[in-house]
């Protein structure tokens, strides 16, 4: 789902939060100079800062279309205004980026509109899990950026690199785990049917979860820390007080690169790859400047671009992409990823809350 | 003729000011909360305004019981170790010379400019193994080697007196300091020990601030929801992290409004018990 | 053997001097104000005595022992504060059984001394009634009677009477010193109030700046103060400065026939009572004056006068022939009604 601003700025939020500062000052979000203008929307804080820096002012270099770009607030808030200005038809934005589980929400009230693959030039490219589609095959929303949770341990304590999520169930690990404390951003039920049950298709029953919550609650022991706040648990691997968990792989990477005892391992099972998709919502009147910005936006050196300034994992295949190994693997791996069951988070997210957090407070 | 209508109008329009103030800050956004409470969960979109019981159905289970009682006796124990802890310090700080006492208060005040999340990290970091404090007693010989004291209870507690114990101090000080000095001395010389004069006559006669602290730390810490995330396990989290969950993460406001209300509920309920326990020793 | 001495008693913060060099015998049963002008160190002194504060050098004894470290709650003195210090929390009989509780008393006892000292103080049936209830003068009387409810050793008031209003404190004035005398507990009052001094003590403390100037019968130190300060202190006085001359002394514009002023001096400070200056018609007596003011209060007259040696204030019981502005009068002055002090004259 929606990666959270954290509470306090990890070292890629400050750096880049630096840079956005300066170039704020240089050049306005809005070119008012451009006739043709588009509005869209983007998770607020780090990703806006840096679509602002890194993408938006190329795009209308490229398009003549002018960029206004909206801070979406966090949670599902965006999709209500969403469907709230859908009603009233005005757009708060034209397209915008969404998480999996409420483009999936979007689907019921046919919130998106349908866009026309032919005029996506990489529409192929885009590999499948990062694309929503309506029942009938209609596209409602394509890839825009990707990120993966892996396992991420510290050096000191761990000398030899994990190589299976089911590392986390061994009694060593007894209070040296970090874990997201929601069942809805740690994905955990997936990885642990990954890891235990063969996949995740048994948590296509209420049984399956069950099942599956049990094996999870061998693990609470072992868990030192359920996070909310990304601070707090990546200041903990850091320094080994808590020396093993889940994070985000290239946050893991940069901290590596500066010399912190981290590494983050992509598990033979695959690491939860999460991502958010470009919509159109059915309030806009700009569907085909909205598909000019998507067929930008899909372009193997616009995924380049963002692996590299942005640090999030292309939706592209591998193939097309001018991505070094190096740079690839900063951000991505070949390891088929464990790829989170969004229907549930939209089926029965009361429940799962309900039962998820009776699992690990009780 | 027209002077005291005047008055009047203007003695109105002076209380007119409060009251819109209080219906628009207190008065509306509770009502809205009240009702959304009633309001159907729509699951995969937000709330549509049907009448149910259903949030409250949902509240009432021995889970979420167990979180309430755990929340309210958190906060009561939050309160009363800042009461245990602020009343004699206020009161040796209200006897020390107006200079001396400057640098204390403002080092009060400097620590109620921290946000909850400055306190929660360096409270972490003081209580952990890796960092903290174990370690220091490591160094001085008094244990074998540095150990993890956060996430824990102790460190909750820890964190939350430290961050309400300023608020108690600002509320203490003005009575303690109004105090009669020879109070304390009169039971003195009637012979009295200095701590039994401080418990038989400086605590009854503050009664009334040290009820109306122990409240507002209550109230204050039952609204914390990012200590107990940081500094504790799952089983401390208090009903205030799981309503942030609802509202925040599952965007579940119906219920997050009813599990709200409760809160909101049974703090009144304490507020008033405590009030009745002031005022009676007050009556007679 | 006196019940409280005060040895060189000094007390400092920092480069104040509060008390100077206090010295001080309190004999057994007899009641003693401490008396003097705001800031004197009459309050100070006092504390030293109760505990509540310690002399930064000499000695404090009871009863012939020193008490310097004994703490206040073991020192068994009875102490009225100027604020009353009764406690707001308790009713009257839980403020006067507060000492009894502490020391572990029986409830019935409480109850029985309870009433007996509000019979004392004259305040029956008020005991059941909290202490914000209660008058100015009865939470006075209520002050008194906690203060005394262990049979105290030593009883102290500090300025006790302050808070009440002119009648009522001079009633109080009569019914504490009646109250001590029936008791016979050696009791120190700290005053400013100079009537109220003489009204009640055997013996009255003057003090100033620290130091005490006086210690004598309130008769004595009213009529042999020891200084210009302490006569001008304690009720109205004339100060005059006095040459040797013919048959007696000489002041500027008149004569006090046979006042000897002591050997060998050729001048002295004097002071004459308003009481003691006679007023005669013009040309009778030694002094020359004029009436400058008169004030009739009934049941005596002041009469000021000015005189070359400055503005003299007399004193005469109403019913004399009246004055009037402007008169024309001499004065003459009796030599055994003047102090002559021992100082030299201060310019």
């Amino acid at each position: 789902m929606t990666r959270k601003p954290s509470l306090v700025l990890n070292r890629r939020q400050a750096l880049l939060a630096a840079g956005a500062g300066a170039a704020t000052l240089a050049m306005p979000t809005v070119l008012r100079a451009q006739d043709k203008s588009l509005k869209v929307g983007v998770y607020g804080g780090y990703f806006k800062d840096s679509f602002d820096t890194n993408i938006f002012p190329e795009f209308t270099k490229a398009t003549g279309i002018a960029v206004e770009s909206v801070a979406e607030p966090t949670g599902e808030a965006w999709l209500v205004q969403l469907e709230q200005a859908g009603r009233a038809g005005v757009a708060p934005a034209d397209v915008s980026m969404m998480s999996q589980v409420a483009m999936r929400k979007g689907l019921q009230t046919e919130l998106w509109q349908p866009l026309d693959p032919a005029k996506i030039g990489n529409f192929d490219a885009i590999l499948p899990p990062f694309t929503v589609k309506y029942d009938d095959g209609r596209v409602a929303g394509v890839g825009a950026v990707a990120w993966y949770i892996t396992l991420v341990s510290n050096t000191d304590a761990f000398p030899e690199a994990p190589d299976s999520w089911a590392t986390f169930w061994d009694a060593d690990k007894k209070d040296k785990l970090g874990l997201l404390a929601l069942v809805s951003n740690s994905f955990l039920l997936e990885v642990t049917a990954k890891t235990f049950f063969g996949g995740t298709d048994i948590l296509s029953t209420d049984d399956g979860i069950l099942k599956v919550m049990d094996k999870l609650a061998e693990l609470k022991p072992n868990v030192q820390l359920w996070y909310r706040d990304e601070a707090q648990f990546e200041q903990a691997l850091k320094s080994g007080e808590i020396p093993m968990g889940q994070y985000y792989h290239d946050v893991t990477g940069l901290a590596a690169a500066d010399g912190f005892p981290v590494r983050s391992t992509f598990p033979k099972e695959g690491g939860i790859s999460d991502s958010g998709c470009w919509a159109v919502t059915k309030a806009s009147q700009k569907l085909n400047l909205a598909t000019t910005f998507i067929d930008y936006m899909t372009q193997p050196e616009i995924a380049g671009l963002l692996a590299r300034k942005v640090g999030t994992a292309p939706v592209l295949k591998r193939d097309v992409l001018d991505l070094t190994d190096k740079e690839f693997a900063a951000v991505s791996s070949e390891i088929e990823p464990i790829v989170p069951r969004y229907d549930l988070y939209v089926e029965k997210s009361d429940w799962l809350n309900q039962k998820w957090t009776e699992l690990i407070v009780g | 003729m027209s002077a005291p209508a005047r008055t009047n109008a203007s003695g109105q329009a002076a209380l007119a000011f409060p009251a819109v103030m209080l219906a628009a800050f207190f008065v509306v956004p509770f009502g809205l909360m009240i009702a959304v409470s009633f309001f159907s969960r729509e699951q995969g979109g937000f709330y549509t305004p049907v009448l149910t019981t259903a949030n409250y159905q949902r509240f009432l289970s021995w889970f979420f019981a167990d979180i309430l009682l755990f929340s309210v006796g958190l906060s009561a124990l939050v309160s009363a170790v800042c009461l245990t802890i602020g009343a004699p310090f206020t009161y040796l700080l209200s006897r020390l010379p107006r200079r001396s006492q400057v640098p204390w208060l403002v080092a009060m005040m400097a620590v109620l400019s921290l946000s909850e999340v400055i306190i929660g990290f360096a409270w972490s970091t003081l209580l952990s193994r890796t960092a903290g404090l174990s370690n220091l007693f490591v160094a001085i010989g008094l244990m074998d080697g540095p150990e993890a004291w956060s996430p824990s209870f102790t460190a909750v507690l820890c964190g939350m007196v430290y961050q309400a114990f300023p608020y108690s101090i600002l509320v203490l000080y003005p009575a303690f300091s109004r105090l009669d000095p020879s109070l304390s001395e009169a039971a003195r010389t009637l012979g009295a020990s200095p701590v039994r004069a401080f418990f038989n006559v400086i605590v009854p006669s503050l009664r009334n601030a040290l009820v109306a602290t122990f409240i507002i730390v209550f109230v204050f810490a039952l609204g914390a929801y990012l200590l107990p995330q940081l500094l504790g396990r799952p089983q401390h989290w208090t009903l205030s992290v799981l309503i942030t969950d609802q509202a925040v993460y599952q965007s579940n406001m119906p219920f997050a409004a009813a599990m709200a209300v409760f809160l909101v509920a049974s703090s009144l309920i304490l507020v008033l018990l405590s009030t009745m326990f002031g005022g009676r020793r007050e009556a007679k | 053997m006196s019940t409280l001495d005060l040895v060189a008693v000094t007390k400092r913060y920092g480069d104040i001097v509060a008390v100077d060099d206090a010295t001080l015998s309190v004999p057994p049963g007899s009641f003693v104000c401490l008396l003097g002008p705001s800031g004197c160190g009459k309050t100070t002194l006092l504390r030293i005595i109760a505990g509540l504060e310690s002399a930064s050098s000499g000695e404090v004894k009871f009863e012939g022992e020193r008490i310097d470290a004994t703490p206040v709650h073991r020192r068994d003195f009875g102490m009225v504060f100027q604020s009353l210090a009764l406690f707001p929390h308790l009713s009257v009989r839980e403020n006067i059984a507060y000492p009894l509780k502490i020391r572990g008393r029986g409830k019935a006892e409480r109850e029985k001394r309870v009433a007996e000292l509000l019979d004392l103080v004259r305040l029956p049936g008020v005991a059941d009634r909290p202490i914000t209830q209660l008058s100015g003068g009865q939470r006075q009387r209520v002050a008194i009677a906690r203060a005394l409810s262990v049979s105290p050793k030593l009883f102290l008031l500090d300025e006790p009477l302050s808070a009440l209003d002119a009648k009522l404190r001079e009633a109080m004035q009569v019914e504490l010193r009646q109250l001590q005398e029936r008791l016979g507990i050696t009791t120190i009052v700290v005053t400013h109030d100079q009537r109220e001094a003489m009204t009640m003590a055997d013996a009255i403390v003057v003090m100033e700046g620290g130091r005490i100037l006086q210690m004598d019968r309130p008769i004595d130190v009213y009529r042999k103060p020891a200084s210009p300060f302490v006569a001008d202190f304690l009720g109205q006085t004339n100060c005059l400065v006095a040459k040797p001359g013919k048959g007696g002394a000489e002041i500027a514009g008149g004569t006090i026939p046979g006042l000897q002023l002591g050997a060998g001096r050729r001048e002295a400070e004097i002071s004459v009572r308003p009481e003691d200056v006679v007023i005669r018609p013009a040309g009778d007596a030694p002094i020359p004056a004029t009436v400058e003011f008169v004030r009739d209060m009934g049941s005596a007259v002041e009469i000021y006068l000015s005189t070359e040696a400055g503005r003299m204030i007399a004193q005469r019981a109403s019913g004399h022939d009246a004055l009037a502005v402007g008169d024309e009068v001499s004065l003459s002055i009796a030599p055994d009604a003047v102090v002559v002090f021992s100082e030299g004259v201060a310019r």
